[in-house]
């Protein structure tokens, strides 16, 4: 299929509710389409449904009917924080003439301890929750065996690629952290959070939501690799804790469909959730051979003047995470980027794009493949 | 005890953290592995708190067994990379067990009770077990003892060569009639899957025993059995505090003294502190898989999923342990028998073992009460 439109609310911390948000970025994705919503066939919406949101309010899909006065099929399609991914990949499915895709998130209503616990929920009850493991500390534990078993990437290769994220972003007027400065100092002296991993290598929660029209009808952005992959939902059942067979299977699955391989991609949006998981999906996606991931970021190939940019919209890092609409945020980055609507983060190479979306810790991943047209 | 286990099938040799009863791919039979030899392989000293995981800085250790499966662990000693992770079993009246449950009651029951230094039986060994069914709940309400429970304890003491005929499972409610109780609460089902005896304590005889000022009416079946388990659904509970081994003891009494003991909340306390020394020893098997949290099962209070079971062979431990466990404020009956000899009521004499005190502390809702709230 092809995407004709997409909206994005400003990632942050918002006074709307999670169905106004939807609503916002639905309204943008549509007038990016020049469609009217008559024209929608079906609608495929993620969102997590916080426990400890004070919305109280669950059965999105009849929500967002109210919302959209609408009786159309409405399919809620929850992956974690793979949600928009899984959302996208399913619109593609579904055999629609014209479908509208949405994500959205309003967790900036409780506390970081809070949020912290929620996000505990996508890992094992039994096996990990009561042990402590939360997803910084999940992705700590990879981090520090990816550092012990290829001892020449460092901490502070992992504070590049946070700066390099944030700034994009500083560029980004839908990011959290737009206009913000941060330096690399200050990534390098923030907090642990859980060792080795700091504060400023996690990404940040916010609320947003994002959304794209998918139509059959030709348009300047064609979706021509998309693919859905699952793996073990804790990720000690690993065999090698730094490599996220999802990822891989999903990247190989996707470069098939679009009879590509990784050198033919010119920019891609990858899952920052933390900045040892952007590392590993450079190698997971095939960017990279195993242990050398390193190298794109210490050679600047990753940057948004490099071979090939990742994460130009800041990523989750800088724009922000709000788990189900990220997805879907880095579907509207590669179609502006594809328009040359990107402002001062435009780049010049932009004819195929790569967006890589992962729920938990690599539980559900998503690639999906874009060509300019 | 902590271990490592995994559900593999005979077959294809796939394997699962979660229990299964049969292969999906190749329909074969599916064999339990436990791993006990562990080492440390990874780490993380985590500084981000949660409800459930309220102080930092703790360590998620990666452990891997002797067949190279793993499982996280919480801790809040440092380890090394490569360093043994091994629990330290302690038989002594001072250590309190405390085990996490992996979806299998049985291995967290055998684990509770081998930290605490496990049990002598034979083929002629007399066992008696008291679970909480005083009211009528489904297990997952947090009224009465995991049915789950009871069965991993039978399969424990069946696998320590004790008879099913030697297994008697006795309890009596004051307040409503108990074939309600059993039904509901799934014990029933226990008792005739593995053919174990059950009486109902209200029929049996009574005798009277004096402690300090109070005389008790105490069932006389407690003089029938080698070995006593005391297993009581951990609630919170508005006039105790908690509902643990000790409340769970006053259903060994006559509803005539327990009537009396009801009538003067003060009393009631005082004469609970003192209800082990009119009993032979037993062992307290805490079952908080599913407990009660807030105002317990008078006003109510809701299920607390806990997903925990404590052991211990003395009362006074296990209700101090789980009162610090969940952060319960002090527990008039405990600090009291503390005072009077009967157990250890000062941490800094217990011996927590399985898990790290600080590493399980969590809060829960406390029993407060409510003003809309009335009871007759």
């Amino acid at each position: 299929m092809f995407v004709k439109g997409v909206g994005m609310t400003k990632f942050g911390i918002s006074d709307k509710f999670s169905h106004q948000l939807a609503y916002d970025a639905c309204l943008e994705a549509l007038d990016c389409a020049d469609m009217s919503f008559n024209k929608i066939d079906a609608i495929v919406c993620s969102t997590l449904e916080w426990f400890f949101s004070i919305e109280k309010q669950r059965h999105f899909a009849g929500m967002l009917s109210s919302m959209f006065r609408t009786n159309k099929p409405i399919i809620r399609v929850p992956a974690g924080c793979a949600g928009g991914g899984h959302a996208l990949w399913v619109a593609n499915q579904l055999g629609y003439d014209n479908v509208l895709v949405v994500g959205v998130e309003k967790l900036m209503t409780c506390k970081s301890e809070s949020i912290t616990d929620e996000f505990m929920m996508a890992m094992e009850s039994k096996w990990e929750q009561p042990e402590g493991v939360t997803a910084p500390s999940s992705a700590a534990i990879v981090a520090r065996e990816y550092l012990n078993r290829f001892p020449d990437t460092t901490m502070d290769d992992l504070a590049l690629i946070a700066y390099k994220n944030h700034s994009n972003g500083f560029f980004n007027p839908k990011a959290r952290f737009y206009n913000k400065k941060v330096t690399l100092e200050d990534i390098k002296k923030s907090k642990i959070a859980a060792s080795p991993l700091r504060v400023m290598d996690c990404s940040i929660s916010v609320d947003g939501a994002a959304a794209a029209v998918l139509t059959k009808d030709k348009s300047d952005v064609k979706i021509i690799g998309s693919s859905l992959c699952t793996d073990r939902l804790a990720p000690f059942e690993s065999r090698d804790l730094t490599t996220w067979e999802a990822t891989s299977v999903s990247a190989k699955e996707a470069f098939t469909q679009a009879k590509l391989t990784p050198s033919d991609i010119d920019f891609v949006e990858i899952h920052d959730a933390f900045t040892i998981v952007e590392l590993m999906s450079y190698e997971d996606i095939g960017f990279a051979k195993k242990g050398e991931g390193v190298k794109l970021i210490r050679d600047g190939v990753v940057n948004i003047d490099g071979r090939m940019p990742v994460n130009t919209s800041g990523g989750l890092k800088s724009k922000g995470h709000p788990p189900s609409a990220t997805g879907l945020s880095q579907i509207c980055e590669i179609v502006e980027q594809m328009r040359g609507e990107a402002g001062d983060r435009q780049i010049s190479n932009t004819n195929f794009a790569l967006a890589h979306n992962v729920g938990g810790v690599g539980g559900t991943v998503t690639c999906h493949i874009l060509k300019k047209v | 005890m902590t271990k490592t286990i995994r559900w593999i099938c005979e077959k294809c040799d796939k394997k699962w953290i979660h229990p299964i009863e049969k292969c999906l791919y190749c329909r074969g039979e599916i064999k339990k592995q436990v791993g006990t030899r562990l080492k440390v392989v990874g780490y993380t000293k985590v500084y981000t708190p949660c409800p459930p995981h309220p102080i930092i800085p703790y360590n998620v250790l990666i452990l891997e067994d002797e067949y190279g499966n793993k499982m996280p662990k919480k801790t809040i000693k440092d380890y090394n990379l490569g360093d043994a992770y091994e629990d330290k079993p302690d038989a002594s009246e001072n250590s309190v067990a405390v085990v996490k449950i992996k979806y299998d009651f049985y291995e967290a029951v055998k684990g509770a009770l081998e930290l605490i230094g496990g049990i002598e039986a034979d083929s002629n060994t007399r066992v008696l077990i008291k679970p909480n069914i005083s009211f009528p709940g489904y297990s997952y309400m947090g009224i009465c003892t995991n049915p789950n429970v009871i069965s991993g304890l039978i399969q424990y003491l069946l696998g320590n060569r004790v008879k099913k005929e030697n297994i008697t499972i006795a309890e009596q409610s004051f307040f409503v009639p108990l074939e309600k109780t059993i039904a509901k609460s799934g014990i029933n089902k226990v008792i005739k899957s593995f053919g174990v005896k059950f009486v109902d304590i209200s029929k049996a005889e009574f005798e009277e025993k004096k402690e300090g000022e109070f005389a008790f009416e105490v069932s006389k079946i407690v003089n029938d059995f080698d070995l006593i388990f005391n297993v009581p659904v951990i609630k919170t509970d508005m006039l105790l505090g908690i509902d643990g081994a000790f409340e769970n003891l006053t259903r060994f009494l006559s509803k005539k003294s327990f009537d009396e003991l009801a009538k003067d909340p003060k009393k009631a306390v005082a004469a609970l502190t003192l209800l082990p020394k009119v009993l032979p020893n037993f062992i307290t098997l805490g079952d908080a898989s599913i407990g009660m949290q807030g105002n317990g099962p008078a006003e109510y209070g809701e299920p607390g999923f806990f997903n925990l079971i404590f052991a211990a062979r003395n009362p006074v431990v296990h209700d101090k342990i789980i009162q610090e466990v969940f952060c319960l404020r002090k527990l008039p009956y405990v600090e009291l028998a503390g005072k009077l000899g009967i157990g250890e009521h000062d941490i800094s004499k217990i011996n927590v073992i399985g898990n790290e005190l600080d590493a399980l502390r969590r809060d829960i809702k406390q029993p407060i009460g409510s003003k809309l709230i009335k009871n007759p």
